[in-house]
């Protein structure tokens, strides 16, 4: 398999307004295979959103190299799109015209495209929403038109920033096993954030752990499970024994970034 | 792409009651309330003008005023009046207006442009512009010209300073979304930076237009041959009470119809910021 995505030895420090300077991310090497999907997983902090921003080109890296199909990340490209963890969408634009945004500033919007985001906005339950704005939507909903409105553009490379996070546990497992079927059908290559370490193993091929701030890769594990998997997997011996141990790994980080020991 | 829906696990698309309709009071409840206050103090007004400040180089009884514009109308007085400062203000609000959205855009993406502006716009605003109007006179004379650089003067900086502040205030979130999906500059200002601005930017017109109506009044003081401003003056050196009064209600209902117009064009422009609250 090639590496659609590579992280080389990549960190990130930010300069803060008082002059003290924040490094979100150290050494951070890693790779995403084409059609593979990878989660990251972390405390709070460690610089999980950072990791995307710089994947998505919105941040350069002040250190190591990232890159996509072998080049350097020069900028947002059409070939990436971005699931926001605060869902940034526009307020006065409809759901609909939030979902068609994309598409628009890159000039894709047809009446194919039209009828690809209603589709969309349908697989994520917000059919019949398509006239009403972000601010007459429930939380869970705008994080649903936040992923219609990164899958609309249809990306090879799609990144999501804990897209499920405010969903109820119904709605997430539905939504999990639905993008599992857009991500096999598509062949997407996929870079998952998410605090759930079940989620994270439900649907990855690999699951890489970052230690805490500076987030510094900690552990790549491989999930063998097999595909398609059920919902049911989750309560098998084998996933059990996988939640363990990215369970254990990250245990640590976790009671030393909220000050409580073990 | 075959989707399954998740509608029905969602409960969308289930029948709901209408909700109750509200009677007549209770939807117009604010507005009669307001309508009821100016009842009440216009006919204050025209007892206090018959029975107690008698007195009619003091004060005049509504009806007079009423009067005495027929007799303006009737005369084709107060047809001038109107047009002239209409036209004032109109060509210098309307002057206001583009200068101080362009400018304010401007110094909103152009950081060297703002830095350049800022001071004299800082020194201009704190300025009682309307002290310059005699200036104006003498620089450009009587006509119609000196009108207009007063009202422009006066109203374009809350204009500019609301247009400014509204494109800086546009949330960074929604800006690097924009950048995310390959926004270029000019698609980020006028996609995101603009419209999110907007509703900031009408508020500014709405505060440009409450001074520029000052503004007319002002510029009309210092030589004019016409308008409400000129009819206000006249009226007052020539103790004619009614026609003052009639000039002055003619301004404060030009300021409050445009203003409400301005008003219900931003919550058009932003429904999101006034989500109904229960009082
Ligand atoms: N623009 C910035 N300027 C300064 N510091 C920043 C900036 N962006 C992120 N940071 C810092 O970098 C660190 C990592 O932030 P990041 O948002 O990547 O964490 P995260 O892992 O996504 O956290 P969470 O799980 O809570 O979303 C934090 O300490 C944060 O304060
Ligand atoms: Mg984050």
């Amino acid at each position: 398999m090639t590496a659609k995505l590579e992280l080389r030895g990549v960190s990130k420090w930010f300069e803060t307004r008082s002059g003290d300077v924040v490094e979100a991310l150290r050494g951070v090497t890693f790779d995403v295979h084409a059609g593979e999907f990878v989660s990251v997983v972390g405390a709070s902090g460690c610089g999980k959103t950072t990791l995307l921003r710089l994947v998505d080109g919105l941040l350069a890296p002040s250190r190591g190299e990232v890159l996509l199909d072998g080049r350097p990340i020069a900028g947002p490209g059409l070939d990436r799109a971005l699931v926001f963890q605060l869902d940034a969408l526009f307020p006065w634009r409809t759901v609909l015209d939030n979902v068609l945004f994309g598409l628009e500033v890159q000039g894709r919007l047809g009446e194919e495209a039209r009828r690809a985001a209603g589709e969309l906005l349908r697989f994520v339950g917000l059919g019949g929403f398509e006239r009403a704005y972000p601010h007459e939507l429930s939380g869970g909903m705008r994080q649903r038109t936040n992923l219609a409105r990164a899958l609309a553009v249809d990306p090879e490379v799609l990144l999501m920033d804990e897209p499920f996070a405010s969903l109820d546990a119904q709605t997430r497992e539905i939504m999990q096993a639905e993008l599992l079927r857009i991500w096999n059908a598509r062949r997407k290559t996929v870079l998952f954030i998410t605090h759930q370490i079940d989620e994270a193993i439900y649907l990855s091929d690999r699951v890489v752990v970052l230690t805490r701030r500076p987030g510094q890769v900690g552990d790549v594990l491989a999930v063998d499970l097999p595909r398609p998997r059920r919902l049911d997997v989750k309560r098998t011996p084998a996933f059990g024994a996988l939640v363990d141990r990215v369970w254990k790994r990250i245990e640590t980080e976790v009671r030393e970034s909220v000050g409580v020991p073990a | 792409m075959t989707v399954r829906s998740v509608e029905v696990e969602l409960g969308v698309g289930a029948a709901l009651p209408r909700a109750r309709r509200r009677g007549f009071f209770e939807r117009h409840q604010s507005r009669i309330r307001a309508l009821g206050s100016i009842v009440v103090v216009f006919a204050l007004w025209e007892l206090i003008g018959r029975f107690v400040i008698t007195n009619r180089l003091f004060f005049v009884p509504l009806s007079s005023v009423f009067a005495s514009a027929g007799d303006l109308w009737a005369r084709g007085e107060l047809q001038l009046h109107v047009r002239t400062s209409f036209l004032e203000f109109a060509l210098g609000f309307g002057a206001a207006a583009l200068a101080g959205i362009a400018l304010g855009a401007a110094m909103a993406v152009r950081r060297a442009l703002r830095d350049y502006l800022d001071p004299w716009v800082a020194f201009l605003y704190a300025t009682p512009t309307v002290a310059l109007a005699p200036l104006f006179i003498l620089w450009f004379k009587l006509g119609i010209e000196s009108k207009v650089a007063v009202i422009l003067l006066v109203s374009i900086f809350p204009i500019l300073l609301n247009t400014l502040t509204g494109i800086e205030g546009t949330d960074r979130h929604l800006i690097e979304a924009a950048r995310s999906f390959g926004a270029r500059p000019m698609q980020i200002f006028a996609k995101v930076m603009l419209p999110s601005a907007l509703p900031v930017i009408v508020t500014g017109l709405r505060l440009g237009l409450a001074r520029g109506l000052v503004g007319v009044v002002v510029a009309e003081l210092f030589g004019a041959k016409a308008g409400l401003g000129y009819l206000i003056l006249y009226s007052a050196q020539t103790f004619d009470m009614a026609a003052l009064f009639a000039g002055v209600l003619i301004l404060a209902l030009a300021g409050v119809v445009s203003s409400e117009a301005l008003k219900a064009l931003e919550r058009r422009l932003a429904p999101w910021r006034f989500v109904e609250v229960e009082r």
